[in-house]
């Protein structure tokens, strides 16, 4: 009798957060908690799986809570720019495809999708030394596109996102590559292969303001979907900040993004366990 | 190669880059030691690990699909996100019967070469491959003016056909887990001719030096071929017995599919 109980209960609670999933969320904040039970600035837990795909040349999977990413690097080889002979190329793409979440459509990338792109690609200029992708000056460089596959979306991709690149920055390995002037050929050695050196590790942390109400660290879709503001901090390994976004209309206090500022760097060494 | 088309809506790298000449591969024969690489025999397929419901959400978000799947065969990794029976978004010709629709991408770096992030031809020939591979297993008379649609990624392939065969398999395994009324679980395995016989479940390095490939999908417990694939020069004997080859690699499939399902039952 008492399980009955239990399990309508329980398809009662589903019902109503089906029917009506604000006033769901907002019973659970209005007692300072959240659906989830997760307090307030608590992050979900991360596993990160360097370099489980053979046909890239570094890759990463992600996992934050129930949000799924792939970060796969392909390497090919490109004529630099005239303007920077010595600097290679890398471009990041996010793909958040019909497969992760309905709200995406098949096709061309939607908004979200075009806008974490980018600004991963931003952020990326902080993870490389583009000169280190040098094969010979004016002549030849490598060229690393690195594409983000998300496979599920339950909130904050661009946290994993981020995590998923710098992961598989660090398990990125080159071949030994040489460039014949004669022919204009570049050769390489797939048995010598080599690591290339990271600037400098980023480690993000994104916080929401639920329903103008409070900040939420690592928000889940279900969160997302009511949030009227987003906080992406992200800081390098030794504490200092490298950016700070924040998106939305809604506000927030001054007081409340030094308290993300200071959780960011709390944030930064939890993830660091993670990728070492 | 790859001519990176300008794109507005991506990152865009330079205009035009190359693999580089590796200087280390030698020509590698598949079969030179008069077996398989990877010690298979000749008809077995590669190990598969399956696992349903990963896409699923946990709470009752409206956004997360019906039903999921990824699926590995050796190296090959594909994740498939069914969704439906929902509102049809086209106005369907046979209201009466549902419809079922397929999306298939390859991840950029899921290949030996960078993919393009725009659907190639061939992927949409491999969706429609899919659709009416699996399409024959499906009640869709229970779905009138619905419609169930599959989003098929391949994390990574190898093997041209083994990388179709493994996203029919992973496709039914989502659609049983999404609920969706089936006759039967469609089970697809490939096949690939080297000097006059059947080699089951190829990797890429076994496929390229093959003359000749052969996929086979169809219901085990209906017995029947829901499709057929062949490419390559053979005699109408050897098609035969890949055939019914095929067809005993697929009732294998079938029953680690099976198994697995019926295990997240209990």
């Amino acid at each position: 009798m008492v399980e009955t109980g239990q399990a309508a209960a329980a398809v009662a609670m589903q019902t109503f957060e089906r029917i009506h999933p604000v006033e769901f969320q907002r019973r659970f904040l209005g007692q300072n908690t959240r659906h989830t039970g997760r307090e307030f600035n608590q992050f979900r837990a991360l596993k990160v799986i360097k370099g489980a795909i053979s046909t890239a040349q570094g890759s990463a999977t992600v996992r934050l809570g129930n949000t799924t990413v792939v970060c796969g690097i392909k390497a090919e080889v490109c004529e630099p720019d005239v303007k920077r002979p010595t600097a290679g190329y890398l471009t990041t793409n996010v793909e958040l495809s019909p497969m992760c979440s309905a709200r995406f459509r098949a096709g061309a990338p939607s908004d979200e999708a075009q806008v974490a792109s980018e600004h991963i690609y931003r952020l990326s200029m902080h993870l490389l030394d583009l000169t280190s992708l040098c094969i010979e000056s004016g002549k030849a460089a490598w060229s690393l596109s690195a594409d983000i596959v998300c496979l599920k979306h339950d909130g904050n991709v661009v946290d994993a996102a981020v995590i998923a690149l710098v992961a598989a920055i660090e398990d990125l390995r080159l071949p030994r590559a040489e460039f014949d002037s004669a022919t204009g050929v570049v050769s390489a050695d797939k048995e010598a292969l080599g690591h290339v050196d990271v600037k400098k590790r980023l480690f993000p942390a994104t916080f929401v303001l639920v329903d103008d109400l409070c900040v939420v660290a690592d928000a889940d879709d279900a969160e997302e979907q009511m949030a009227t503001a987003s906080l992406l901090v992200v800081m390098d390994g030794e504490g200092k900040l490298v950016n700070l976004w924040k998106r939305g209309a809604g506000v927030i206090s001054r007081e409340a993004v030094e308290q993300c500022v200071e959780r960011a760097r709390e944030r930064m060494s939890e993830i660091a366990k993670v990728l070492d | 190669m790859s001519l990176n088309i300008t794109d507005r809506r991506r990152i865009n790298g330079p205009q035009r880059s190359v693999e580089p000449v590796y200087t280390t591969t030698s020509p590698v024969d598949a079969f030179a030691a008069g077996g398989r690489m990877d010690g298979r025999a000749l008809d077995q397929v590669r190990p598969i690990f399956i696992k349903t419901g990963p896409l699923d959400a946990q709470s009752l978000s409206a956004a997360a699909p019906s039903g999921s799947a990824y699926y590995e065969q050796g190296k090959i990794r594909v994740s498939c996100a069914v969704y439906g029976p929902r509102q049809g978004r086209k106005s369907s010709n046979n209201a009466r019967m549902g419809t079922f629709d397929c999306d298939f991408k390859y991840a950029p770096f899921s290949c030996s070469w960078k993919r393009s992030h725009v659907k190639t031809s061939d992927e949409k020939e491999i969706a429609l491959m899919l659709e009416q591979a699996v399409a024959p297993a499906i009640r869709l008379d229970a779905y009138p003016k619905a419609s169930v649609d599959a989003f098929v990624t391949v994390i990574e392939s190898d093997g041209k056909a083994a990388t179709i065969a493994a996203a029919i398999n992973c496709i039914s395994a989502a659609l049983a887990d999404a609920g969706i009324e089936l006759y039967d679980s469609v089970a697809a395995c490939s096949m690939s001719l080297h000097s006059e016989q059947w080699v089951s479940d190829c990797s890429q390095i076994e496929e390229n030096a093959s003359s000749c490939s052969l996929l086979v999908a169809r219901m085990p417990s209906a017995d029947e071929v829901t499709y057929l694939l062949q490419h390559g020069k053979t005699t109408p004997e050897q098609t035969q017995q890949a055939i019914q080859t095929c067809a005993n690699d697929c009732t294998r499939v079938y029953a680690v599919i099976c198994r697995y399902l019926q295990a997240t039952l209990e």
